[in-house]
C-alpha cells in the first residue's frame, strides 16, 4: 500500500461505537480502507457488521468517534470542513445510493433525478432544475431506460425502476465516488444485474466505486474485494 | 430556492396541510368579522352623532341661553365656522293617532324645537327625512308596493319647513316613534293597517320649566305630521320629534316677553309697568365645522366667541338676562362620550380576547408539523444525503409555515369579506324559518350516507362504517336543526342603537389579523422546523 498513489478516498482506523443505554456497541474498530482513482472496491459483511456504518462515515453523513480515525477525500480529511463545506461534499463529491431507493414520493421522476442538482444550484426555477441539468438527467435516465416514466411518482414505479431513478440521482452531480449500499439488496436478479451492469457501465467511465454487500456473487463484479469482520476490513 | 420548490410541493400534495389552512382561515375570518362589525358599530355612532349634532354642541342649563341669534351672526363670522343652529329642547307627550276610537296611545318623545333651515345645514336633517320621493336611481330600486314611489312632494318641503301646506306649524316624528312602520328586508317601511301618518293629527304635551326650576302648568299643542326622520339611530328615531322653534319657545316660555317692575304700583288695570324685554332662550346651538376643520378645533373658536359674547353682554346694562355662566361648549364626541366610551372598551376586550385564538392557532400549526415533520423524516435524511443543509431544511418548512399562514390568512379574510358585506342578509335568513328544500335536502344526504354506512358495515370495512356513520349522523343533525329552527332575531335594533348591521370590512384590522396569522402559523412551525433540522440523516435512513 505504501508505495500505491494517493488514494481518492480512504478510511483510517475508523472507529464508531454505538450506545443503547448503558451498553456500548463498537460497531467500527479501526476500520481502514483506501480506494484509488477509478476504482471498484466490494466490501463483503455479514448483515450487522457495520457495513453501512461505514459508508455513512465515508459519505460524510455520520461521524466517527473522537479520535476514532478519519475520512479523507483526496487526501484532505472530512473532519477539517465545515458544515456546508460537508453539505457541499455530499452534494458534488459523493453520490449515495441506497437498498431501500429513498426517492422523495411528492416529486415525480425527473425531479427526483434531479434533486442534487436542484439542491446545489440555490438558484434553481423549478424542481425539475435547469435546462442544463436537465440534459445531464435525461441523458442519464435514457440510459438507465426511464424516459417513459418521467413524469410518474415513484409509488407508480417498480422496485428496478426505482434504483435505476435513485441511481440516476447519485450520478446526476458527476460525482468522484458512488457509493453503494446493497444496491441490488431488494431486488429480484434479472434487476439486480442490470443496476450492476449501469454501475459498471460508469465505472468504465472512470467513475470510482465503494460498494458494500453481503452477497460474495456482487460482490465479484467489483475490481476488489475487501471484508469486514469484527469491525474491521481485511 | 430548493425550500420554497419543495414546501409549495409539500403544500400541493397533501391533505393535512390543509387542515391547517382552513383553521388558520377560520381564526381570521372570526377576528375580522366580529372586530369588522364593532367598528362598523362604533363608526356608525361616530358618524350619526355628527350627522345628528354637528362638530361642536353648546349646551345651556334649563334656563336657556339669551340673544342666540346674535351669538350665531358672531360664530358665523369665524371662517371656520360653516352655519350654526339653535334649538329647545324638552320633553314631552304625544298622543298618537291610533288607535280608532277615543283612547289614543300616548308616547314620551324627545322634542326637539328647531329652526328647520338651518338646522339642515348643520345636520343631514334633510336627507334623513324619510317619506321623500328621492332620486330617478334610488326610485329604480324600490319595491313596487313601496308608499315612496306615489308620495306627495310636498311632503318634502312640508317636512322641511316644519310648516303644512296651510302655513299652519307642523311636526316631524322619529320613525320608530309610531309601531305602525313597519321595517322590510331591504330597509324600507311599510305602513302597518295603513296608519300612514303624515297628514294625520297629534297632540303633543310639554311642561314649561321656568328660570328658577319651577314647574309650570302642561300646554298641549296640535300639530300635524307631514313627515317621519329615519336617521339609523334607534334610540333617536323612537324617541324624537320636532317642532319649529318659535313654537317650542313659546310653549316653554322661552319666548321674549316683557319684564315688567312689581315693586312698583300697578296701575288701573291692575299691571305693572313694563320695564324691558326678557330675550327668547334656547337650550343649545349646533354648530357645523368647514371641512377639514377637526370638532376640537372648532370647539376653541366656538369657546372664545361666546367667551367674548358673555362678557359683551354683561357689560351692557341695556340687556335684561347674562349668558349662563355653566353653558357648556363640547365637540359631539364629548357629548356622546357615554355612548362611545363603552363600545370602544368593548372593541379592544374583543381585540385581546380573540388574539387568544392566534395561539389556538399556533398550536394547531405546531401539532400539525409536529406530525408532518414525523412523517418526513426519512426525506429529510435523504436531502441531507443529497447535500441540503440544515438551514435548508429549517427554511423549508418555516416557508411551509409561511404558506400555509399566508393562504390561510387571505382565504380568512376573503371568507370575512363576503360574510360582512352580506351580514344583514344571512341575519335576515337566520331570522326567516329554513326553507323546506334546505331540510328535504339533508335528511336526503343522510339516507344517502346511512345506505352507504350498512353498505360498508355488510362488508364489514371499519374505517368506511364509521366515516359514513358520522356523515350520516350530521346531515341529520343538520336537517333535524333547519326543520326545527324558527326565526330568530340576533340583532335587536333596541340593543344595538342601529336598525342595520354594519357591513363593511374594517381593514386595518384585516390587514393586522392576517399579518397575525402569518406570524403565529410560522411560529408555530418554527418548533417542528428545528427537530427537522436536528434530525439526524443517518437516523432518518435507517429508521425513517
Ligand atoms: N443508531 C444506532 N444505535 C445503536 N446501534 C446501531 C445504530 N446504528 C447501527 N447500529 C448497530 O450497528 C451495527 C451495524 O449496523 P450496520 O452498519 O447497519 O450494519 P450492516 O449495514 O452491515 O448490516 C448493527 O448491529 C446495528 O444494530
Ligand atoms: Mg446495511
Amino acid at each position: 500500500m505504501g508505495d500505491s498513489p494517493l488514494p481518492i478516498i480512504a478510511a483510517e482506523r475508523l472507529h464508531k461505537t454505538y450506545r443503547i443505554g448503558h451498553v456500548r456497541v463498537s460497531v467500527l474498530r479501526g476500520a481502514t480502507l483506501s480506494v484509488q482513482d477509478g476504482e471498484w472496491v466490494a466490501v463483503l459483511g455479514s448483515s450487522g457488521s457495520g457495513k453501512s456504518t461505514l459508508l455513512h462515515v465515508m459519505g460524510g453523513l455520520d461521524r466517527p468517534d473522537t479520535n476514532g480515525g478519519q475520512v479523507t477525500f483526496r487526501g484532505a480529511p472530512l473532519s477539517a470542513r465545515s458544515a456546508s463545506s460537508l453539505d457541499s461534499y455530499r452534494c458534488r463529491d459523493v453520490g449515495f445510493i441506497f437498498q431501500h431507493y429513498h426517492l422523495l414520493p411528492e416529486l415525480n421522476v425527473v425531479e427526483n433525478a434531479v434533486l442534487p442538482c436542484v439542491v446545489a444550484q440555490s438558484g434553481a426555477l423549478s424542481l425539475s432544475g435547469s435546462a442544463r441539468f436537465q440534459a445531464t438527467a435525461m441523458e442519464l435516465l435514457d440510459q438507465c431506460g426511464l424516459t417513459h416514466r418521467l413524469a410518474h411518482r415513484p409509488a407508480e414505479l417498480s422496485g428496478g425502476e426505482r434504483q435505476r431513478v435513485a441511481l440516476v440521482r447519485a450520478l446526476v452531480n458527476n460525482p468522484t465516488v458512488l457509493l453503494a449500499d446493497e444496491p441490488t439488496g431488494n431486488l429480484d436478479a434479472a434487476n439486480g444485474a442490470a443496476i450492476l451492469d449501469l454501475i459498471a457501465a460508469r465505472h468504465q467511465l472512470g467513475l470510482t466505486i465503494v460498494m458494500v454487500t453481503h452477497d460474495t456473487a456482487i460482490a465479484a463484479r467489483a475490481d476488489r474485494v475487501v471484508h469486514l469482520v469484527d469491525g474491521a476490513v481485511i | 430556492m430548493y425550500p420554497a420548490l419543495l414546501a409549495g410541493r409539500y403544500l400541493r400534495s397533501r391533505l393535512i396541510p390543509l387542515i391547517a389552512v382552513g383553521a388558520v382561515a377560520l381564526s381570521v375570518a372570526l377576528v375580522v368579522i366580529v372586530v369588522s362589525v364593532m367598528s362598523g358599530f362604533l363608526d356608525a355612532l361616530k358618524n350619526s352623532g355628527r350627522s345628528l349634532l354637528g362638530d361642536v354642541i353648546v349646551s345651556a342649563p334649563i334656563g336657556g341661553f339669551p340673544y342666540s341669534d346674535e351669538f350665531i351672526a358672531e360664530l358665523r363670522k369665524h371662517p371656520e365656522v360653516a352655519d350654526a343652529t339653535a334649538l329647545v329642547d324638552t320633553l314631552g307627550l304625544l298622543r298618537m293617532p291610533y288607535p280608532q276610537g277615543s283612547r289614543k296611545e300616548v308616547v314620551p318623545v324627545q322634542v326637539w324645537a328647531i329652526e328647520p333651515l338651518s338646522f339642515a345645514r348643520v345636520t343631514n336633517y334633510k336627507s334623513d327625512l324619510y317619506w321623500q320621493r328621492g332620486s330617478d336611481e334610488k326610485r329604480a330600486t324600490m319595491q313596487p308596493d313601496d308608499p315612496r314611489l306615489d308620495l306627495e312632494e310636498s311632503l318634502l318641503t312640508q317636512g322641511e319647513t316644519l310648516t303644512t301646506n296651510s302655513g299652519a306649524p307642523a311636526i316631524v316624528i322619529g320613525m320608530h316613534v309610531s309601531v305602525a312602520n313597519e321595517r322590510q328586508r331591504d330597509g324600507s317601511y311599510r305602513p302597518r293597517y295603513n296608519w300612514f301618518l303624515p297628514g294625520m293629527q297629534t297632540v303633543l304635551t310639554v311642561v314649561p320649566v321656568t328660570e328658577g326650576g319651577r314647574v309650570g302648568e302642561q300646554r298641549d299643542r296640535a300639530f300635524t305630521i307631514v313627515n317621519e326622520l329615519q336617521t339609523g339611530v334607534y334610540e333617536i328615531d323612537k324617541n324624537r320629534v320636532f317642532i319649529p322653534l318659535a313654537v317650542g319657545q313659546e310653549l316653554l316660555r322661552m319666548d321674549a316677553a316683557p319684564v315688567v317692575d312689581t315693586t312698583a304700583e300697578p296701575n288701573a288695570q291692575g299691571q305693572y309697568p313694563i320695564i324691558g324685554t326678557s330675550p327668547s332662550r334656547v337650550s343649545k346651538v349646533l354648530v357645523r365645522a368647514r371641512d377639514g376643520i377637526l370638532p376640537s378645533e372648532l370647539a376653541v373658536v366656538v369657546q372664545s366667541t361666546l367667551d367674548d359674547f358673555s362678557v359683551r353682554v354683561d357689560g351692557d346694562s341695556g340687556r335684561m338676562t347674562r349668558v349662563p355662566m355653566n353653558t357648556r361648549v363640547l365637540t359631539w364626541e364629548q357629548q356622546l362620550r357615554d355612548i362611545i366610551a363603552p363600545v370602544e372598551k368593548e372593541r379592544e376586550m374583543m381585540r385581546i380576547l380573540f388574539s387568544i385564538i392566534y395561539i389556538v392557532c399556533a398550536g394547531l400549526i405546531l401539532s400539525i408539523f409536529w406530525a408532518i415533520v414525523a412523517e418526513k423524516t426519512r426525506d429529510i435524511g435523504i436531502l441531507r444525503a443529497v447535500g441540503a443543509s440544515r438551514t435548508g431544511i429549517l427554511s423549508t418548512f418555516l416557508l411551509y409555515g409561511f404558506a400555509i399562514g399566508t393562504i390561510g390568512s387571505l382565504l380568512g379574510v376573503a371568507v370575512a369579506v363576503v360574510v360582512v358585506r352580506n351580514i344583514n342578509g344571512i341575519h335576515d335568513a337566520i331570522g326567516q324559518d329554513a326553507p323546506t328544500a334546505s331540510w328535504v335536502v339533508s335528511s336526503g344526504i343522510a339516507v344517502a350516507l346511512a345506505i352507504l354506512c350498512v353498505h360498508a358495515l355488510m362488508r364489514s370495512q371499519v374505517l368506511r362504517t364509521l366515516l359514513w356513520g358520522i356523515g350520516c349522523m350530521t346531515f341529520a343533525l343538520i336537517a333535524t336543526g333547519l326543520f326545527l329552527h324558527r326565526g330568530t332575531l340576533i340583532w335587536d335594533p333596541a340593543v344595538y342603537y342601529f336598525v342595520r348591521i354594519p357591513d363593511s370590512i374594517d381593514w386595518n384590522t384585516a390587514l393586522y389579523t392576517a399579518l397575525g396569522g402569518i406570524l403565529f402559523s410560522v411560529l408555530g412551525a418554527a418548533v417542528p422546523a428545528a427537530k427537522a433540522a436536528d434530525t439526524d440523516p443517518v437516523e432518518a435512513l435507517r429508521y425513517g
